[in-house]
């Protein structure tokens, strides 16, 4: 081989080596930038949801529980937590079994029942946020001292997942049916004034471990939420 | 032919991680309290993860997409999908009945509903082979890589 045709050779294997040497560097460099893009993207969402907390001076209905996530509505010696949703159609369900039960069961002031209304299916209708919506408007209702009332009117029309919930002027109309005819309580229901106060539930109740509604507590203590458990567990 | 196999599972992942991330978008808290529900780590923690993991989704399908930074990408879709069937796994072993929350919704089960927790697990399998496949073949059709990286 002539000592020209080597050298030749030589220049290409350089050139290769160099050309993958600058390869293997601008991989690195993008590879680098492309994380940064992902570890990015993860604090924007982080700065996003930091943003969409509550505020700390939301409003509070009127007969809420000491740590303002719930609705007294009877006290009693032993305590009975319900988390609803109003979007949710077990909770309709063990509303409506359970009903007379409860009435009984306040009538002898033999519970303390807290209602908590959650907003865990905000994204079950079209658009979302009538659990929030509902929940909000029946805050309004606890103000004018008709919470359990109004719950039952709520459920009688419950609108189905997937559709749009009902609107404010439903909302307000189902308060009228059931007596709430004060413009302040039509008002606080337009302004959606309890909507904070619902963010605030739903984010107690998640930290407690609740990821379901309905759930029944007595006592703290979870039970299958049908009224024969109910019975057995207040005693 | 390899090539185009690539574009091809790049394709399905971007596509199937840009719909998880936009379905829980719209629902930060939602989010974290999917996360909650597989009761694995301190709710506090599970707001933090939940609120930026749709987001990292969306950059992750954005990459996956574009066939920028390919190896990367693929290597960081692989290890998420460990993380879920890991998560899954271990909300099944321990007898839990909540909705995965992978494409949004999440939570508890109501009662006598049936977790899907073989076909999750199935889908995330799949994918994850795409995403292996990906990461020892990152060199594909239709790419930036190809020409922000020069010419494999």
């Amino acid at each position: 081989m002539s000592s020209r045709v080597k050298t030749k050779q030589a220049n290409r294997v350089v050139r290769e080596q160099l050309a993958r040497e600058q390869r293997r560097r601008r991989t690195i460099i993008v590879s680098i930038a492309a994380a940064a893009l992902l570890v990015i993207a993860g604090l924007v969402g982080w700065a996003v949801y930091a943003n969409q907390a509550p505020p700390a001076n939301y409003a509070v209905p009127a007969h809420a529980s000491g740590d303002r996530t719930g609705i007294v509505a009877s006290s009693g010696p032993v305590t009975v937590d319900f988390y609803l949703d109003f979007l949710c159609p077990n909770c309709k369900r063990f509303e409506g079994d359970t009903s007379s039960t409860m009435d009984d069961l306040v009538a002898k002031k033999g519970i303390t029942l807290v209602y908590h209304p959650i907003a865990i299916l905000d994204a079950s209708t079209n658009p979302p946020g009538y659990s929030t919506v509902a929940g909000a408007a029946s805050g309004c209702a606890a103000d004018a001292g008709k919470f359990p009332e109004y719950l039952k009117a709520l459920y009688a029309k419950q609108p189905a997942e997937g559709s749009a919930g009902l609107t404010d002027d439903q909302l307000v109309q189902i308060g009228v049916d059931i007596g709430l005819t004060d413009a302040s309580f039509a008002q606080c229901v337009r302004d959606h004034r309890y909507s904070a106060w619902m963010a605030h539930n739903t984010d107690t109740a998640a930290s407690k471990g609740i990821h379901a509604t309905p759930t029944v507590l007595v006592n703290g203590k979870e039970i299958s939420p049908t009224a024969n458990d109910l019975l057995r567990a207040v005693g | 032919m390899l090539r185009w196999g690539g574009t091809v599972a790049r394709v399905v992942l971007a596509v199937v991680f840009a719909v998880a991330g936009w379905s829980k978008v719209s629902d930060l808290a939602g989010s974290g309290r999917a996360v909650a529900a597989y009761r694995l780590m301190p709710f506090d923690v599970a707001k933090v993860v939940g609120a930026a993991l749709p987001f990292v989704e969306l950059m992750l399908a954005l990459l996956l997409l574009a066939g920028l930074a390919t190896r990367l990408a693929a290597g960081v879709a692989a290890g998420l999908l460990v993380v879920y069937v890991v998560a899954i796994a271990s909300v099944w072993a321990r007898g839990l009945s909540i909705d995965c929350g992978c494409f949004g919704v999440g939570g508890d089960l109501p009662p006598g509903a049936h977790p899907n927790y073989f076909w999750d697990i199935v889908r995330d399998l799949a994918l994850l082979a795409l995403a292996v496949f990906l990461f020892f073949t990152p060199r594909t059709r239709f790419a930036v890589d190809n020409y922000v990286l020069g010419v494999a």
